[in-house]
């Protein structure tokens, strides 16, 4: 994977810097020529992300193979940051203006996007039902021949599907997850096969009244590019951190069901055309936003590839077996159709069935990472801190 | 599949084979762990056996007209449920058995007529087609029935005799340091679950007389390819069942933000809680839910394991976050003992987690306890070490009124007093963290008697803590002008040390030696005191001239006088000192009057022919009284008290 051999060979000119004596003349050139590189590392992987062609299903926009690459790119620009900001030659600057303002914004940030992690992790249990759902689909449409039985029997898990696509989509608060209950009404019901009324949600499991929408605007607070002279210094990289870390949850929350998405794709946060690293971002930000927006209209659960795959070829094969019901027996043509949708079905069913668990381990990882990271920035600024005496 | 079946025999009346093969059938499908191939082969030989049996020949005639019957009757038995406001399940077991049995024929002829090549006959096709649609209705009805059984015979178990909750009682710490003087009940949750092997914990969760029935709808699903309907159905409501009682424990989902913010007290009751509900939800809750998993899905291959994932995973992961957030928090050293429940809890139920979640896609909810455990480690250690801090670095402006106990030294102690209840798991975090500075005054010089538990880390970080308390409590000390009061005051705190350690466990942590040591200590302060007080005093009562039988008269006016007002001023200076502890009290207050009494006896019995002048302020025993004032902790005055 090229993500780890960013990391790699950065991590080892780290330890040979480390091992290096440098003239103090040195110091600052050499903090410039990271803080270059930092950048020029973020705006190559992101160049990289926006490049996905969207013909190779396998690396399409916010497929969870792409959200793995992206969350493999936060990772390494996470490694490289945290490199930048404390292997600096002077410690202390993180307590000195401006970064003395930016380093706790940033880890309020931090503090966010942990809870942004947890619910996108939550989110995936719901993808992780709609995955079972459509394998029954799947399993419905492979016997052969298919009859009125089968048809029937896949109608029955489509239209689960879509409805647990649809109500985790329209904001599946917690008040909703309340009011569940299991209920067949079966007195005077004709259907021959009922759905339950209830459909697993996205679970309660997070806080109430919790919105992802709000958390992602909340991110952006206080964040501005620096200006002036802290533009050359590690305010800079304290920045485009910043960015990355809001762009990463917010295009997560965009992939995958969430608490309380309203308002996503109002969500802006500056980052100026002018500055090379961010131009991918931009460009990735406006792409996902228009897709947001086109989504918001007709609701969506979320702009996860594989989940809007599943959403479409949910949608042709419902006709279908409507349309099996309807005649009560179909052509060749249309078999042989819906047999193709269902091995497409199938192959997204695969790809979440390899996809969904390291994606759900990785966000936990970029979660203790963020984790990890705070911790040693705040302890740096404990000792750093130190040096005044205690009272006594 | 289809490769199996090849053209369907049509021997006829070998009815002792069709026996003796059902017989097998039943005899295999009763045990447990068959692979998957097997069952495949028993299934296909099962509607083999079912065809022949009913005789039909590939190109129909009489035979189907039997299938026709057969599938006739099924239907009636299936269909006649769709209009029935009555659940199968509840109307008895012989509804049960006989709906299973319809199910099992229809199964059996949509399998015998799939194995025919039914292309070439509508007729068959048609059969084939309503077998298929009958079997469907079947199938999603047996999904509703299992739904069904799994909510109305689902229990609740009450957990409020499952662990007692732990009422170790909280000290707050806080600027005034209040509230810490009462004896903490020593109440430490019964574990009497805990040492007991998981299969002791373990509930039913769904009743136990409905296994049996779930089971079988089980058997009959996945036998029928409507395996992922089953799984999809059980998992839902187990996931939601478990998420409900999650709540019934009365556990909210809490932002890593929330957490972060919460004031201590809420904070450390939630911690509470959480230690509580993990035990409950992974000791009883989970093992019972993996019980019930393999019960109906053991023999599926991993079906039951990847069931019990699904349903355990949210809630689980929800657990471990509160855990990370308290881990994040900041390190106050009042954290502490909460952070060591949550450890401890942890650590002890690693071996369950390791037991419930050992297959491969479980790897990952081990992976998060076994690095939350860590995480709450570094954080126990990190707010051990912020409480070293906060000790050294408690700063007081004025000096504590009185000289008695001062609060850091009630609130350290009463705290530090818990402390041997973790002694394996503080042992184990401050392994390798050394005390530091105070390091070479904690090396206990300790001859042969050096104990095991005297010279574990423990003990060191102890006793570095309380040297820590020493010497912050000698700059106390430094704040009072009046010498006598300092070495009250510091005889007062190293007496209260003392008796905390002599009153508690910790006496096996410091050992003899150090109790010994800090004994000598306050012994000294005490005599010092003495020193420091009455020396001036008594020296007015000391005979100068040991020779001569007596002093002159107007010698012995002024010395008495002297005597008078320097003891009237100790008097009324120390009347408002305290010793709270009556025997400490008692004991300075007889070696004092051993003292000054004893003194003042003997300096008026070698002047006794002045005795009765009026410059004789005080008797003997009024002196010896008056000394019973001093360390009340109220001021007198005996000019108040009597006319001068």
């Amino acid at each position: 994977m090229p993500a780890t051999d960013y990391q790699a060979s950065f991590l080892g000119r780290i330890s040979i810097r480390r091992n290096q004596v440098i003239a103090m003349d040195g110091n600052h050139e050499q903090e410039l020529q990271d803080l270059e590189l930092f950048s020029k590392h973020v705006s190559e992987r992101f160049a990289e992300l926006l490049s996905s062609p969207d013909d190779i299903p396998f690396d399409a926009l916010l497929s969870i193979s792409w959200l793995r690459k992206l969350l493999d790119f936060f990772l390494c620009c996470e490694a490289e940051f945290k490199g930048v900001l404390m292997m600096g030659n002077d410690p202390s600057q993180i307590s000195k203006p401006p970064l003395d303002r930016l380093i706790p914004e940033f880890l309020d940030r931090s503090v966010k996007a942990l809870d942004v992690c947890n619910a996108v992790t939550n989110g995936l249990e719901s993808v992780r039902h709609y995955q079972q759902l459509a394998e029954i689909v799947v399993s419905a449409l492979e016997q052969k021949p298919i009859g009125d039985g089968q048809s029937r029997r896949a109608k029955k898990a489509l239209t689960s599907l879509m409805s647990a696509m649809n109500v985790d989509d329209k904001e599946c608060s917690a008040a909703k997850a309340t009011e569940r209950s299991w209920s067949f009404s079966r007195r005077g019901v004709s259907s021959k096969d009922r759905v339950p009324e209830h459909f697993r949600s996205v679970s309660n499991q997070v806080a109430k009244n919790w919105s992802a929408a709000k958390q992602i605007q909340a991110m952006t607070n206080n964040l501005v590019p620096p200006r002036g002279a802290e533009g050359s210094g590690l305010a800079s990289p304290v920045y485009t951190m910043s960015v990355i870390m809001v762009f990463v949850m917010w295009a997560l929350v965009a992939a995958i069901p969430c608490q309380e998405r309203n308002g996503l794709s109002a969500i802006h946060f500056p980052a100026p055309k002018q500055l090379n690293w961010a131009q991918s971002i931009i460009g990735l930000h406006e792409k996902i936003g228009e897709e947001w927006k086109k989504k918001e209209k007709k609701g969506t659960a979320g702009l996860l590839d594989e989940m809007q795959k599943m959403e479409k070829l949910g949608n042709i094969l419902m006709d279908f077996t409507d349309s099996f019901q309807f005649h009560g027996d179909i052509t060749d043509q249309k078999a042989e159709e819906a047999a193709a949708r269902s091995a497409e079905l199938a192959e997204t069913c695969r790809r979440m069935e390899e996809g969904l668990l390291p994606l759900q381990i990785q966000i936990r990882e970029v979660f203790h990472r963020i984790v990890k990271t705070r911790t040693e920035l705040l302890n740096a600024l404990d000792r750093v801190g130190k040096s005044s005496p205690p009272l006594l | 599949m289809d490769g199996c079946r090849s053209g369907v025999p049509t021997y006829e009346g070998d009815l002792h084979v069709v026996a003796a093969a059902h017989h097998i059938v039943k005899a295999l499908g009763a045990t447990k762990n068959l692979s998957d191939d097997l069952r495949k082969i028993l299934i296909d030989l099962d509607s083999h056996l079912s065809m022949i049996t009913s005789n039909i020949d590939s190109k129909g005639g009489r035979g189907l007209v039997d299938v026709e019957e057969r599938l006739d009757q099924a239907e009636r038995k299936i269909m006649r449920w769709e209009t029935d406001p009555m659940m199968i399940w509840d109307s008895g077991p012989k509804e049960a058995s006989d709906y299973l049995e319809a199910v099992d024929e229809t199964g059996k002829l949509v399998d015998g007529l799939r194995g025919l090549s039914v292309h070439e006959n509508r007729k068959q096709k048609e059969i084939l087609h309503r077998a298929m649609n009958i079997f469907q209705t079947a199938m999603s009805r047996l999904e509703e029935e299992l739904i069904h059984i799994l909510v109305r015979h689902g229990q609740q178990f009450e957990p409020k005799n499952m662990y007692s909750r732990s009422i170790r009682k909280d000290i707050v710490y806080d600027e005034s340091f209040v509230s810490v003087e009462d004896e903490p009940t020593k109440e430490t949750s019964s574990q009497n679950c805990s040492n007991d092997e998981s299969g002791e914990c373990i509930v039913d969760l769904v009743h136990a007389d409905v296994i049996p029935d779930i089971k079988s709808i089980a058997k009959v699903m996945f036998t029928s390819n409507y395996g992922p309907e089953f799984c999809e159905a059980f998992i839902s409501v187990q996931k939601e069942a478990l998420e409900q009682y999650f709540s019934f424990l009365g556990t909210e989902y809490l932002s890593i933000e929330d957490v972060l913010k919460m004031e201590w007290t809420c904070l450390s009751s939630k911690m509470n809680k959480w230690t509580w509900s993990m035990k409950i939800i992974v000791r009883v809750y989970l093992a019972s839910e993996k019980q019930l998993c393999d019960q109906v899905l053991g023999g599926l291959g991993s079906v039951s394991s990847y069931c019990f994932l699904e349903i355990s995973k949210a809630t689980i992961l929800c657990l471990l976050n509160f855990g990370e957030a308290v881990a994040m928090g900041p390190h106050r050293p009042e954290k502490l003992l909460r952070l060591l429940d949550m450890y401890e809890t942890l650590a002890d139920l690693l071996r369950d987690i390791d037991t419930l979640f050992s297959e491969e896609a479980g790897s990952f909810i081990q992976l998060q306890f076994h690095e939350l455990l860590e995480r709450l480690g570094e954080s126990a250690i990190a707010a051990f070490k912020a409480f070293r801090v906060a000790i050294s670095s408690n700063g007081s402006l004025y000096p504590f009124a009185g000289g008695g106990v001062h609060p850091l030294n009630k609130y350290v102690m009463n705290y530090i007093r818990m402390f041997p209840e973790y002694w394996n798991t503080l042992n184990l975090l401050l392994k390798n963290q050394h005390p530091g500075v105070a390091d070479q005054v904690t090396k206990p010089d300790y001859g042969p008697d050096t104990s095991l538990l005297t010279s574990c880390p423990m003990a060191y970080h102890l006793r570095s803590i309380t040297s820590c308390l020493e010497s912050n409590l000698h700059k106390k000390s430094q704040l009072y002008k009046d010498e006598a009061l300092q070495h009250i005051f510091l005889m007062n705190n190293i007496h209260y040390l003392v008796q905390k350690v002599k009153g508690s466990e910790l006496r096996l942590f410091f050992g003899d030696e150090w109790i010994r040591k800090h004994n000598a200590m306050f012994q000294q302060h005490a005599m010092n005191y003495e020193r420091a007080t009455w020396s001036s005093v008594v020296s007015f009562l000391k005979d100068n001239n040991p020779g001569s039988s007596s002093m002159s008269k107007s010698t012995f006016k002024e010395r008495c006088k002297g005597f008078s007002i320097a003891f009237e001023e100790v008097y009324k200076t120390q009347t408002s000192w305290s010793i709270p502890d009556p025997q400490l009290r008692e004991d300075l207050r007889i070696s004092t009057s051993l003292k000054v009494v004893l003194a003042y006896r003997t300096f008026l019995g070698r002047n006794l022919a002045y005795t009765d002048d009026k410059c004789v302020k005080h008797t003997v025993e009024h002196v010896e009284n008056l000394l019973l004032d001093l360390f009340g902790g109220s001021s007198r005055s005996l000019r108040n008290s009597r006319r001068w």
